[in-house]
């Protein structure tokens, strides 16, 4: 396949922190820190220890504070010409404080020592004005204090010091490339990368300094009928990957982009997909986002508890009593774990903004549901069923300006322990339809109905992959859709997807997550044809 | 006169912000954008107050152009230094970046129409006001025993556009949204109510609490309904968030390459042919009343009132400046707000004159699905109902819909009151859109959704 920088040179690359698989146990794998990764600046630090002191005088019974400082820089480019070549800093302090039992938060970019007073001062205002016409309680699970944290995206090659024009030449080549195929009439790609310094400190003593590093590349390929009444298009869906850039040196944009063009080209006439039931043979390039619409939402603890009930919807997977260690979520060969130590993941980290450190455990265990995704506000909400006390660590906030509140972590399928190879899934499959990439994807807000698409259809007939189809979508509910998975691929095949901009909240929040799968047969699903 | 205590950077200070800015510029062509001001939120979930929080910040973009290379950097620190540096870096990757053939100069001097968006109202909201808004949708949940979630959005700040060839643009504008959806405590019954405009004095509070309670209660009970083609009532909510994916649709230039529902087969465009029902007409228009929008573009393009279907003929798409030189015709920035015409008939009449159909308050999750025909997949949520006779006759479960925009404005029947609604699915601000309820025939409800 494509990706020639696979998820076994990426363990390498992260050093010891490997994949934990599903187990039963309950302890979670936690990440070790990292000593050599930078430090906090002195001045940061200044200001994150004056902030919790004015926001603990101001009456919080806790509190965090972020200083955090966002690195983006674009590149674009369509056919021959570049579009974009934009760099983006963006930088401040955000302050959270719990008074009572309600909280508040305030943000400035202005990192003056008054202007830091002024808004820790305010966002326990907030807290306390809340509490005032909304009394609550809050208990936060317990967390171990971490004086000293530094952690930073396991990487080889700093993707800010690769130099524009040697970006933009990699555009043009790939482009250049996509041209030459007939019928290609228009081709886009792009490369962004980003670096996210984040400071936190916190009232219970915590002190922790991360760098996140994502690179994430793309192409797409637009193919247009002779007479102009018809045109396809192969997005080839490289994902995001928190990575350098030497993650884009080993997918060869440049040289795979033929196939990509080929197949826009060839969607101009591909046979009409024939509705009805089919068996699915999904490539991890497609399946990562079924999992997260169709797994990682629903195990969302806060959405399954009301608290996302007025945008993203809340969980079928809800009241937790009635689900959890009891729901049976596909056959006992799925494995799913939450993962926020997965080498190369966009959500991977050493610790959450509440500064629970990374860890992997159990969501779906032997095809059984048995955890969901906490933080320390709400881990204690399940205790009596999971027998944790401690959060699970998935708090995040995107920026500096943003609350951090319950957010995705890698949630990822986990492979066959038998090594079976995409052509053994191929093979068992008799009458069915591959599908690569991701398309039109959309899930309903209990996660229930979903409709998903894909980039390139290909016809399955008697284990043997032939003629490419078109306008395929197919359309399922999540438990029959998981319990019709019939064969999994082992861990040659297991790749990740991801994406930089997973919409949750309210004002609503962009989180970037990973999710790893082997490739999976699933037989009997309904599909569609969306001309 | 401008109010000295509006949010954000006023007129004056980001004149001198961006003449600042442009002193240190060595570029052939410079071009700033400051965008500054709060945004302030309170949200609610399982009747309480989960969170709220207030967030200040300017943003400065320079973007820097030698012959036809362009490149840009924002930032958020002001201190001359670091604006120094913002303009010494997008110059640096200017001169790297590899020319843009189809750049054109910065702007110079232009005109634009005056429009005014900031509402003192919304501007002045206080944590407390939000707070106490909240309450109320709290309050109507914990009296009829049911569970509500809600989310008041604000922002309220000020755009401005200057290049080096001395065009200099200046808005300053307010927005806020207020959504809120109630539960059964048994979760098999929602309701949603929402309201979205740029001034807060339009926020009905109490009876977005009273509707979503309201649609909670009526549509407890829900039973399947076969999927098929239905005539379809879609309450304003449901079109609206069905219209805002119209707006990426008029480009010129997509129909002119060949991939567009507005491309002419064997090439060109469909401009002048008849393609929706007679009544439907769709302006856009900075000045339009509680959707007020700046009267330009980032790049200082003046955006003014534009009719993109008139009565059914396609009247206008938007020309990119290349584009229009291209061309050979007058360049035609995005739509900045969608506003469609409607009619006279209000909702309830609509639902006496239907036989047999389904009425939807709104929708959930709507991605492209042929982009050919402009068609969507999505799902229905908080309020799904069969009418028979005339009369609702009893509350259904969800669907997912699989349809083109396109033929649902050819098979328009009715047209209610437009008003500006809350149609983007992240309850937060978004682009003004102002549009009537709908009687829809043919309307396709593809699969049953279990979800509540």
């Amino acid at each position: 396949m494509k990706l020639n920088l696979d998820r076994r040179e990426f363990v390498k690359l992260a050093g010891a922190a490997g994949v934990a698989a599903a187990t039963t146990e309950w302890k979670p794998a936690v990440a070790a820190p990292q000593v050599t990764a930078p430090g906090p600046d002195a001045a940061e630090k200044d200001l994150v220890m004056a902030a919790l002191d004015v926001v603990r005088s101001a009456g919080a019974g806790y509190a965090d504070v972020r200083i955090t400082r966002g690195n983006t820089e674009a590149i674009a480019a369509r056919e021959r010409q570049i579009t974009n070549v934009s760099k983006n800093e963006t930088y401040g302090i955000g302050i959270r404080a719990l008074v009572g039992g309600s909280w508040g938060f305030a943000a400035t970019r202005d990192l003056a020592k008054d202007s830091v007073t002024a808004t820790a001062k305010q966002a326990a205002a907030i807290a306390r004005a809340n509490d005032r016409i909304n009394p609550v309680k809050t208990a936060l699970a317990p967390v171990k204090t971490v004086s000293d944290g530094r952690w930073m995206t396991p990487h080889e090659i700093d993707p800010f010091t690769i130099p524009v024009e040697q970006k933009a030449e990699l555009l043009f080549k790939t482009n250049e490339e996509a041209l030459r195929v007939k019928g290609v009439r228009f081709v886009t790609s792009s490369i962004v990368s980003i670096r996210e310094s984040r400071l936190l400190g916190t009232t219970d003593g915590s002190l922790i300094q991360q760098t996140f590093l994502r690179t994430g590349p793309n192409v797409n390929v637009t193919a247009v009928s002779e007479d102009n009444a018809d045109f396809q298009t192969r997005n080839a869906t490289l994902g995001p990957r928190g990575a350098g850039w030497e993650y884009v040196v080993g997918l060869q944009m440049n040289e795979n982009v033929l196939r990509w063009a080929e197949e826009a080209a060839a969607k101009l006439t591909a046979a009409p997909v024939q509705p009805g039931v089919w068996d699915l043979v999904l490539h991890p390039s497609h399946l990562w986002l079924t999992i997260h619409e169709s797994i990682g939402h629903p195990t969302e603890l806060d959405r399954a508890m009301g608290y996302e009930a007025n945008f993203a919807g809340t969980s079928f997977l809800s009241p937790p009593e009635k689900f959890l260690n009891k729901f049976r979520y596909g056959p006992a060969l799925m494995n799913v774990v939450g993962n926020r130590t997965e080498p190369g993941g966009c959500s991977t980290c050493g610790w959450d903004d509440e500064g629970v450190p990374a860890q992997s455990w159990p969501i779906v265990d032997k095809g059984i549901f048995v955890n969901y995704q906490t933080t320390r506000e709400i881990a204690s909400w399940i205790s009596n069923w999971t027998k944790m006390r401690e959060s699970l660590g998935t708090a995040y906030g995107q920026d500096w300006a943003s609350i951090p509140f319950p957010r995705m972590p890698n949630v990822s399928l986990q492979p066959n322990p038998q090594d079976l190879s995409e052509e053994d899934v191929i093979g068992a499959t008799k009458r069915g339809i591959y599908i690569e990439g991701d398309g039109s994807y959309s899930i309903d807000q209990q996660r229930y109905n979903f409709q998903f698409g894909g980039q390139v259809f290909w016809e399955i007939k008697d284990g043997k992959r032939t003629r490419m189809f078109r306008d395929v979508a197919y359309q399922a509910r999540t438990p029959n859709f998981w319990n019709s998975m019939a064969l999994i691929g082992g861990k040659s095949t297991y790749k990740l997807g991801a994406s930089l901009s997973d919409g949750k909240g309210q004002p609503q929040q962009l989180n970037a997550v990973s999710h790893g799968c082997p490739i999976a047969l699933f037989r009997n699903v309904n599909v569609l044809n969306t001309a | 006169m401008q109010s000295p205590k509006r949010h954000g950077l006023s007129a004056d200070e980001c004149r001198q912000l961006c003449q600042k800015i442009l002193g240190f510029a060595k570029a052939d062509h410079t071009r700033v954008n400051v965008t500054s001001g709060i945004s302030g939120f309170t949200r609610t979930a399982i009747n309480r107050i989960t969170t709220a929080g207030e967030t200040d910040n300017v943003t400065v973009r320079v973007t820097s152009v030698f012959g036809k290379r362009v490149a840009s950097v924002d930032t958020n620190r002001l201190d001359n230094a670091s604006l120094q540096r913002a303009v010494t870096d997008a110059e640096a990757l200017a001169r790297l970046a590899p020319e843009n053939p189809e750049y054109l100069p910065e702007l110079g001097e232009q005109k634009y129409i005056e429009v005014d968006g900031y509402y003192v109202s919304t501007g002045d909201l206080t944590t407390e006001s939000r707070a106490r808004a909240a309450a109320l949708g709290i309050k109507a949940a914990d009296t009829a025993k049911c569970v509500a979630a809600g989310f008041i959005d604000v922002s309220a700040g000020s755009q401005a556009v200057a290049t080096s060839n001395r065009l200099f643009g200046y808005y300053s504008g307010t927005g806020v949204a207020s959504t809120l959806t109630i539960r059964t405590p048994d979760g098999l019954s929602s309701g949603w109510a929402g309201d979205e405009g740029a001034d807060w004095n339009t926020i009905e509070s109490g009876r977005i609490a009273e509707d979503a309670l309201r649609k909670c209660r009526d549509w407890r009970g829900k039973t399947a309904l076969e999927p098929g083609k239905y005539e379809v009532i879609l309450e304003s909510t449901a079109v609206g968030m069905l219209m805002s994916r119209m707006l990426g649709a008029f480009d010129a230039r997509q129909a002119d390459e060949g991939r567009s529902f507005f491309s002419k087969r064997g090439g060109g465009n469909r401009l002048g042919e008849k393609l929706f029902d007679e009544r439907v007409t769709i302006i856009s228009n900075p000045a339009e009343k509680n959707a007020e929008t700046a009267p330009f573009t980032n790049a200082g393009q003046p955006v003014q009132r534009e009719v993109w279907v008139e009565n059914g003929v396609l009247k206008s798409l938007v020309y990119s400046r290349f584009w229009a030189m291209k061309q050979g015709v007058a360049p035609k920035a995005n739509a900045s707000n969608f506003i469609m015409s409607g009619g006279d008939t209000s909702v309830d009449e609509m639902i006496k004159s239907v036989k047999r159909g389904v009425l939807i308050t709104r929708f959930w999750y709507i991605r492209g699905l042929n982009p050919r025909i402009i068609a969507f997949t999505g799902l229905t949520r908080d309020g799904t109902f069969l009418i028979e006779n005339g009369k609702v006759a009893r509350p259904v479960t969800n669907f997912r819909f699989n349809q083109s925009l396109t033929e649902l404005l050819a098979n328009i029947e009715t047209l209610g009151q437009p008003a500006r609604v809350a149609a983007d699915e992240s309850g937060g601000v978004g682009t003004p859109i102002v549009v009537p309820p709908l009687k829809v025939s043919n309307f396709t409800l593809a699969s049953v959704s279990d979800a509540v």
